[in-house]
């Protein structure tokens, strides 16, 4: 079946790792799908879970959260402050009904180029399978009504 | 409860503290919360099964801040709370008289670690339908979940009384006061009401000692302590730390261990 | 009402390959908010600059998006062009249109679009952007030297030859460390000592250098640039003044039994002892631990012998504060004991060794003035088994690295023996001769074409004691696990190297970081790895990872050069990307609650408690407060506050929320 559906992406990522990683995902040249915006943060530490919320709200399809490798954390462990936080954010939000396949937690480090693409790439095919984001438009949507 | 009565009065009379927070007469065959400031008013202190109310929740208000020292008749839910308190630097044991009464005997719990040892030897359990709730939703799928959910908290009208009922809920400027930028949206439709749930919820991960104040506070029947029991249960699961149990213990979100595992990140 | 400045560039046709420049701009140029929006070829190029600082001059631009290449690359250069045109650099934001965008994507509308997305996400971010400066943080001038190893003599000297002033602080009677006490080094067999003696004596002499010995680090507070040691002076019962390092009072001391550290045990020291003839300073200490007098309130021969009167058994520890720019920790390693071998017999052997106590055997100054001797009977052992990997990369002993150090000094150590006993024996057990480093694997070779030491690949299991020998049992796994069964006269063991006594507490003490194993860890291990995360905390030596004096020196050289370039400024300037916690009218004076969470999730330690007080000085409540010396802006405290009281300027919540917004609008 074709599936012209082209995903709205947002990607979280920090500055030194996978920022980093997909600027030499450029200087490659490798190619990947043009659904995703990057945001840059110093590091994980700093993305707020409110963020991901707010991006849905706004009618994201995916969100990509993606830093430096555990032990890799420019700031040495800002990554495993977040990694807790998205340990519990993860469940939460699936014991309240939200389906978290739409967001993609990743380590990308500044030399993987290549595993930055792929990242985005499945993200936005594994979106397009699942289709438009509904339940948090929906939830949206009625504050507009 | 004479003996209760008894060693209010000589903490009033002897200046040690200046306030008793406790359970006294309520209307019909309730019980409601009172405090004592006169050493000849300490008979009116109750304490019985009907004593369920997490008392604490009073410690942080700055009205009752405001009449000076006080001591505090106790629940095991309410020692645990005060040390989920005395962790997050709100609270100091020392300033402070922690009242326990079993079998008619009353004990003062003057310091960290006779807190600790008792809510140790104290664990909180669920009454019956708390552990049906949390069985009958662990069972749902997650699209009944949702639906579960929104279906709950399409009620919510934002009156933040669980807000007020919650003791760990003490900070002077609430996120959702906040409008630079709005994280939560003020309206009370789905979406603002999801926000407000969740972020209460990520709030009180691992910090909600279960002693179901906001349940009973939200007029209109929502269970919303279910959200929070399963934030601190997540946390339990994946790190090992319950709240309540060490005055020292550095807040399960705001710390970490290399070892923590999760499946999720690639 | 803002007014932004959008630039496009082309980059060549970087860009402008995949990405209709002109269309972004006239997009943007719609944008409400933007002043002006224009496209170039290079933007970073002299003229494109100069586009930039015109515009400013002329549009009265608020802020600035340079929509070219990653800001990894350029953003310095476009922030310097704003500055130049007085504009506030941290109002310049670059989109990334190349690295994120042209290069990724084939030429095409969506990768336009995906642009005008970027750069329209920046503009509402720099629209929130406030001006921001460096901030400026005093600097002492002093250095602090912790541990008087070869380590810190050598950063303490280059710190000194460089002008700056340094305190020296050794926690035993005598610096020198571990390296004192070796026989002759790899790869070259030099005399330790005779390398060694005079950067000891250099230490004591050079007027840049005050040096405590018989010292600790008892607290460290303050940050960068601004700290304050407080040092434990241990007494040391001798008036240093007055001493004039004769030695009388040691000849005199009626106890002579106590085993010497120095000598790893093999030789024995009085109550009041130089460590070692060569110490530094000179001058001797009683350990009261076991001196007569203090035990039992008679004896004082020592004071009754001592011609200057410098005796003093009631001097008390004294505590100094000294203020202190930078510090290097230099506090090295330990060995692991024999005792901790069960299967070599729990140390109960004497002709079972330590490596280190072998390097005492063979030292001209040891306790047998070099002479190769059982410690058990004084015998000449004609047969001796060198036992490589003693400990380390064995997980079940808890020691899952390499020490690096055993394999060159096994062969050194086998070497040696060779060239003391020409018709000895040497046979050493090993796992995998690792030696990298330049003359290394010449060296180890040496040992075996030259010296003829038998090298056999293989673990032992056991070692026991029968009619006077010690029984070796091991395999020889490149003759099939083959059974090996050696009757030596002794045993050496090179147990493994571990971090020294004291090393976490001090960490802690310091607010560094270690590892698992207690060594300090270096703040990134390949680009910073003689810093700590703590900034103005430099670390070199053992104390970091078992090394060899080579990589000691020059690590010690390293971290000296980062104190001598911190302290080659009066002041520090610093990124203002930093984390403040909001202030605000009383009666709240802030809204943070206190409950610093930040402090616990903050990697360096740099949020503070500050008390909030009336005028009358009673405390109003307790807040949160940010030491921009410290902070260094990983933004991981603003995420975890819940009632959002403090921020990260440069990524405040306004500005990343609007980036979200305006991207998904
Ligand atoms: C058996 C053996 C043989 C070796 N042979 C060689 C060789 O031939 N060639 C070679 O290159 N390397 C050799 N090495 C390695 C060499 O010893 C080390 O590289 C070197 O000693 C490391 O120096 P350091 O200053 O880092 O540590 P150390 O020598 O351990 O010095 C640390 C100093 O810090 C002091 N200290 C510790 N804690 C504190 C504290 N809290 N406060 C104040 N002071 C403190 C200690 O007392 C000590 O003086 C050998 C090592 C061993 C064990
Ligand atoms: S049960 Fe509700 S009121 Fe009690 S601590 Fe948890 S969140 Fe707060
Ligand atoms: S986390 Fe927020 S409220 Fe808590 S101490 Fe820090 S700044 Fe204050
Ligand atoms: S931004 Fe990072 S370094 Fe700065 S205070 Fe916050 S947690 Fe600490
Ligand atoms: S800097 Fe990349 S995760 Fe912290």
């Amino acid at each position: 079946m074709e599936n012209n559906f082209e995903p709205k992406i947002v990607a979280f990522v920090c500055n030194w790792c996978t920022y980093a990683g997909a600027d030499l995902t450029g200087t490659s040249r490798i190619k990947y799908a043009t659904n995703v915006r990057i945001i840059r943060f110093p590091c994980t530490g700093r993305i707020d879970y409110n963020l991901l919320l707010k991006a849905f709200a706004q009618g994201a399809d995916g969100v990509i959260v993606s830093g430096c490798h555990p032990n890799d954390c420019h700031y040495t462990s800002g990554n495993f402050h977040a990694r807790r936080r998205w340990i519990v954010f993860k469940q939460m939000m699936e014991y309240m009904g939200i389906d978290m396949r739409r967001v993609k937690f990743s380590w990308v480090s500044a030399a993987e180029g290549a595993k930055w693409a792929d990242i985005v790439n499945t993200t936005v095919n594994e979106i397009r399978e699942l289709g438009p984001s509904q339940e948090y438009l929906e939830m949206s949507r009625q504050g507009v009504a | 409860m004479q003996a209760l009565h008894q060693k209010a009065k000589e903490l009033l009379e002897s200046g040690k503290v200046q306030v008793i927070i406790g359970y006294g007469d309520g209307s019909g065959d309730r019980v409601r919360p009172v405090f004592i400031s006169k050493a000849e008013s300490a008979s009116d202190l109750i304490w019985d099964d009907r004593c369920r109310q997490n008392l604490a929740v009073y410690l942080n208000k700055p009205e009752i801040k405001k009449l000076g020292v006080p001591a505090i008749v106790a629940t095991p839910v309410v020692v645990k709370t005060i040390i989920q308190l005395i962790s997050e630097n709100q609270l100091k044991s020392s300033n402070i008289v922690v009242l326990v009464v079993d079998n008619d005997v009353v004990s003062e719990l003057t310091d960290n670690a006779s807190l600790e040892a008792y809510s140790a030897g104290h664990p909180v359990v669920f009454p019956p339908f708390v552990v049906k709730e949390i069985k009958d939703i662990a069972e749902m799928s997650i699209q009944q979940r949702n639906k579960y959910w929104q279906d709950e908290l399409s009620r919510c009208f934002k009156c933040y009384a669980c807000r007020a009922a919650c003791p760990l809920c003490y900070c002077e400027r609430c996120l959702t006061d906040n409008n630079q930028p709005q994280w939560v949206c003020v309206a009370s439709h789905a979406q603002g009401n999801f926000e407000w749930h969740i972020n209460r919820a990520m709030h009180l991960a691992g910090r909600c000692v279960e002693c179901g104040s906001c349940t009973i506070a939200c007029p209109v029947g929502i269970p919303i302590g279910l959200l929070t029991i399963e934030a601190s249960r997540i946390v339990k699961q994946e790190f090992g730390q319950e709240p309540g149990l060490h005055c020292d213990a550095d807040s399960a979100m705001s710390s970490f261990k290399v070892e923590d595992t999760e499946t999720f990140i690639k | 009402m803002s007014r932004i400045g959008v630039f496009i560039c082309h980059c060549g046709e970087n860009i402008s390959a995949t990405v209709d420049c002109e269309k972004v701009a006239k997009t943007l140029a719609s944008m409400p908010g933007v002043a002006h929006s224009v496209d170039y070829k290079y933007m970073c190029s002299d003229p494109g600059q100069s586009l930039i600082r015109s515009a400013i001059k002329e549009k009265k631009l608020t802020g600035v998006v340079v929509a070219a290449c990653s800001p990894r690359m350029h953003e310095p250069t476009f922030r310097k062009a704003c500055a130049e045109a007085r504009l506030n650099p941290f109002l310049c934001e670059m989109a990334n249109l190349r690295e994120h965008c042209s290069w990724v994507h084939a030429k095409g509308d969506a990768t336009t679009d995906k642009a005008i997305d970027l750069v329209s996400m920046l503009v509402e971010k720099v629209k929130r952007n406030k001006p921001l400066f460096p901030i400026k943080v005093p600097v002492t001038k002093t250095a602090l030297v912790i541990g008087g190893g070869i380590a810190g003599i050598q950063a303490a000297l280059d710190i000194a030859n460089a002008g700056q002033k340094v305190v020296l602080v050794e926690r035993e009677p005598s610096i020198g460390g571990h390296m004192s006490q070796l026989s002759e080094t790899f790869p070259t067999l030099d005399c330790s000592q005779c390398i060694l003696t005079p950067r000891m004596v250099e230490v004591a002499q050079n007027p840049n250098i005050t040096l405590y010995t018989y010292a600790e680090v008892e607290s460290l507070s303050g940050f960068i640039g601004n700290f304050t040691a407080r040092i434990r002076k241990k007494a040391k019962s001798v008036d240093e003044k007055l001493c004039t390092g004769c030695g009388e009072c040691a000849t005199a001391c009626p106890i002579k039994k106590i085993p010497s550290e120095f000598n790893t045990g093999l030789g024995m020291r009085g109550a009041i002892y130089v460590p070692f003839p060569q110490a530094v300073p000179n001058k001797p200490v009683i350990d009261r631990s076991r001196c007569t007098y203090f035990k039992s309130g008679k004896c004082k021969f020592c004071a009754s012998k001592c011609p200057a009167q410098a005796i003093r058994f009631d001097q008390q520890d004294e505590i100094i504060e000294i203020p202190i720019g930078s510090v290097v920790v230099t506090t090295g390693f330990n060995i692991k004991e024999t005792s901790f071998f069960p299967e070599y017999g729990y140390g109960k052997y004497k002709d079972v060794v330590t490596g280190l106590q072998f390097e005492r055997l063979l030292s001209a100054s040891g306790p047998t003035l070099g002479e190769v001797k059982r410690p058990s009977d004084g015998t000449v052992p004609k047969k001796i088994v060198f036992v490589a990997c003693t400990g380390s990369r064995d997980p079940a002993k808890g020691i899952e690295y390499c020490s690096k150090i055993c394999c060159m000094y096994t062969a050194k150590h086998a070497m040696l023996y060779k060239h003391k006993v020409h018709d000895g024996d040497a046979y050493v057990f090993y796992m995998d001769i690792r030696a990298a480093g330049k003359g290394y694997d010449e060296f180890f070779r040496r040992a075996i074409e030259e010296d003829h030491v038998n090298y056999i690949r293989g673990r032992i299991s056991r070692i026991y004691e029968r009619n006077g020998k010690l029984i070796v049992r091991g395999a020889d796994t490149l003759l099939g696990a083959q059974q090996v069964e050696i009757e030596a006269d002794m045993v050496v063991l090179a147990t493994a190297a571990v971090a020294n006594d004291g090393a976490e507490s001090l960490a802690q003490k310091l607010h560094v970081s270690y590892d698992a194993h207690h060594f300090f860890a270096e703040a990134h291990p390949k680009l910073r790895p003689v810093e700590t995360n703590t900034a103005g905390i430099f670390l070199a030596g053992a104390c970091q990872s078992p090394k060899d004096i080579p990589e000691t020196v020059s690590q010690a050289s390293a971290a000296a050069s980062k104190v001598i370039g911190l302290f080659s400024n009066a002041e520090l300037t610093r990124e203002p990307i930093i984390a403040v916690v909001n202030r605000t009218a009383p009666p709240l004076f802030s809204t943070c609650v206190g409950c610093f969470m930040c402090q616990s999730a903050c990697p360096y330690h740099a949020i503070e408690q500050e008390e909030i007080k009336t005028r009358e000085g009673k405390l109003i409540k307790m807040v949160a407060k940010v030491n921009p010396g410290l902070c260094q802006g990983c933004g991981t405290c603003v995420a975890f506050c819940r009632s959002k009281s403090i921020d990260l300027q440069g990524y405040s919540n306004e500005q990343v929320y609007a980036e979200v917004m305006e991207l998904l609008s």
